[in-house]
């Protein structure tokens, strides 16, 4: 328990650094403007790396992956029907895991042939109804969409449609392997022509009914087959307890989530929180040296009036703390109108930067062409903590040059 | 022999220097600030160290007063043997016992009159309220009781040094040290300002040790000592 006394000295200590900082208004009033604009600038570049990560993972989740996919053993190796599982799975998961929702699919590899190309694709059967978790919603679609599970036509991406010299209302042949292991060959009319937010998507999806699906390819033994059941969840911290959730009631099938699935996408997200950090480094490092610079010629400039301090009877640690309280005084001012400079400068920047310019890049990082900055509370607090500590840090250098002041040298000055 | 001369006589000693030799490294030069001093103050006295330039005079009084160390010789100041004491100890020793007035007034710029007066009752841990009443208390007896509120860059030099010497007495201490405390004063002022010293000392019994080669001060001074090349050359008690 602090002792009145001492709290009493402390406020007294307080109340002098305060004047203090006041006393050089027009020095510290630049080095109150150099810390904002590295915390603000920070703040700031923090924002749009983390929009980066962010934009990434919902990009990762919104595809078909989701936050987590449960599949049958065998399939992530041989991605047929044979290794297929029953649509009546039950998902159960507990209120403390609330998701929000969830779809089945075949996803099966297939050719698509038009009277002018072929190419390799994903054919997926889906229900339009619950493909709001995917990126199926963000379509702009030509022509028409999937009716429903029913529907056997097909919705092909712009891209392919452009490849295969096809468009809406022609007929095309698509050619896949069937629940027993046989081909299939069946025509195809084209619903619709989708325009998604990434091109590979375009080039590489194609959509069906999934209940036609899976009339035309199942077989005897497993009548409604799916491959692929996508889960996606109100909040990704419950990833873990779900996965471990559905794991356990599900033993005779894979469970997975997206770092798993999309392991490259989880280590681009892993190494932005590295690369914040290091930036962080590389700013404070530089705003460290030329803070302590500038505290040890204020604490030289007030040698005299130190000296007199320690002369009068104050003791070295009432000074040591004394120096430190300025230092710390001036660095969570800076901190502070650095952080609400930056706010500023992401609410000043809206909707986010168009990269449009550069798509075909952005792609290549699994990112969409527009790049939002995104401000959290923790990492506000963490990176304005973590400044005032770091001015904690540095104030002990001009406060060591203010112990060595002799108080007899100090007044002979 | 007076009453008052006899208790001065067998009272312990405020200030007991003996053989106090202080020497500085000029390069590989040694220089002999003080040589072997010996110097006994009782309590009630008010003493003048005079003397030239170098004489020592400011070294012996900063040695006394906790703020440089000695070589050789012994120092008790209040009953405190100096010799040993680390620099905390000197600090809590300047804080208890000494009362400290400089010749550049030395007050803290951004606080008022009262709180200078008020910091070193802080230092000492004297509660909020007891601390406001002495240092309004030692603010009017020297004078400044409605100048109080007042930053030092509003004050006139004479007012500084008045600030000053309330500093230096509020705490009571055992010892008063006043380094040239009038060298940057006008005469008028000083000699206000010694009167005060003068009050002190005769109505309530401070010591009071004075370093100056100000005559007007020496004459106000109940004891004159002479220092020369670091060394107590003459000490109107002894001739006494």
């Amino acid at each position: 328990m602090i002792s009145s006394s001492l709290f009493s000295t402390l406020a007294m200590l307080f109340n002098l650094s305060l004047r203090n900082i006041v006393r050089y208004r027009r020095r510290n009033f630049f080095l109150f403007a150099a810390i904002a604009v590295a915390v603000g600038g920070t703040t700031l570049s923090n924002a749009l790396i983390r929009g980066w990560q962010v934009d990434m993972l919902e990009t990762a989740v919104a595809g078909l992956t989701g936050h987590i996919k449960l599949q049958a053993p065998g399939f992530a190796d041989d991605p047929s029907l044979q290794n297929a599982f029953s649509s009546l799975t039950p998902i159960a998961l507990g209120e403390e895991v609330p998701i929000l929702g969830f779809a089945q699919r075949i996803n099966i590899p297939a050719v698509i042939s038009s009277e002018r190309e072929t190419r390799g694709v994903a054919l997926v059967g889906v229900d339009p109804a619950n493909e709001g978790i995917s990126l199926y919603s963000d379509f702009v679609i030509e022509g028409e969409d999937l009716s429903g599970p029913a529907d056997g036509r097909l919705l092909i991406g712009k891209a392919l449609a452009e490849t295969l010299q096809t468009r809406v209302g022609r007929r095309v042949v698509v050619i896949m392997e069937g629940a027993d292991g046989k081909s299939r060959e069946r025509g195809y009319r084209i619903a619709g022509v989708f325009d998604a937010p990434m091109k590979i998507s375009e080039e590489l999806l194609v959509f069906t009914g999934l209940q036609a699906m899976q009339a035309a390819l199942s077989s005897a033994e497993l009548s409604r087959p799916i491959t692929e059941l996508s889960l996606v969840l109100q909040a990704e911290e419950d990833r873990v307890v779900a996965q471990r959730e559905l794991a356990a009631q599900h033993p005779q099938l894979v469970v997975k989530d997206w770092r798993e699935m999309q392991p490259q996408v989880a280590e681009i997200v892993d190494l932005v929180d590295a690369t914040m950090a290091i930036w962080f480094f590389l700013i404070m490092s530089a705003l460290t040296f030329g803070l302590v610079n500038t505290l040890i010629a204020t604490v030289m400039q007030r040698t005299r009036e130190l000296g007199m301090l320690r002369a009068l009877g104050m003791n070295q640690r009432l000074v040591l703390i004394q120096v430190v309280m300025e230092c710390v005084g001036i660095m969570v001012v800076g901190v502070i109108a650095g952080l609400l400079l930056g706010v500023a400068m992401v609410f000043g920047l809206g909707d986010g930067i168009d990269l449009s310019a550069f798509s075909e890049s952005v792609e290549a990082f699994g990112m969409s062409t527009l790049l939002k900055p995104v401000l959290t509370l923790e990492d506000l607090l963490l990176f304005g903590g973590l400044s005032v500590l770091v001015g904690f840090f540095a104030s002990f250098f001009p406060a060591r040059r203010a112990l060595k002041i002799s108080p007899l040298m100090a007044m002979n000055r | 022999m007076t009453e008052s001369e006899q208790t001065k006589s067998t009272a312990k000693p405020v200030v007991a220097c003996q053989g106090v030799q202080r020497i500085y490294q000029q390069d590989t030069v040694p220089v002999y600030a003080l040589r072997g001093a010996d110097l006994t103050i009782n309590p009630g006295e008010f003493v003048s160290l005079a003397g030239p330039s170098g004489s020592g005079k400011s070294t012996l009084l900063n040695v006394i007063g906790g703020l440089d160390g000695f070589d050789a010789g012994s120092v008790v100041v209040g009953g405190v043997d100096l010799g040993g004491l680390n620099a905390a100890e000197l600090a809590e020793m300047r804080l208890r016992n000494v009362g400290f007035v400089f010749q550049a007034y030395n007050l803290i710029p951004v606080l008022t009159a009262r709180e200078n007066v008020e910091f070193i009752l802080q230092l000492q841990g004297t509660p909020n309220q007891e601390r406001r009443e002495r240092a309004d208390t030692a603010l009017q007896r020297l004078g400044l009781g409605d100048l109080g509120d007042r930053r030092p860059g509003e004050l006139s030099g004479g007012q500084q040094q008045r600030v000053a010497i309330a500093r230096a007495i509020v705490t009571e201490p055992v010892l008063l040290l006043a380094d040239e405390p009038t060298a940057n004063l006008d005469s008028k002022t000083t000699e206000e300002l010694l009167g005060l010293l003068r009050d002190l000392n005769q109505q309530q019994g401070m010591t009071i040790v004075t370093a100056t080669h100000d005559p007007i001060v020496m004459s106000y001074t109940s004891r004159q000592v002479a220092m020369l090349d670091g060394e107590i050359h003459q000490d109107s008690a002894s001739a006494v």
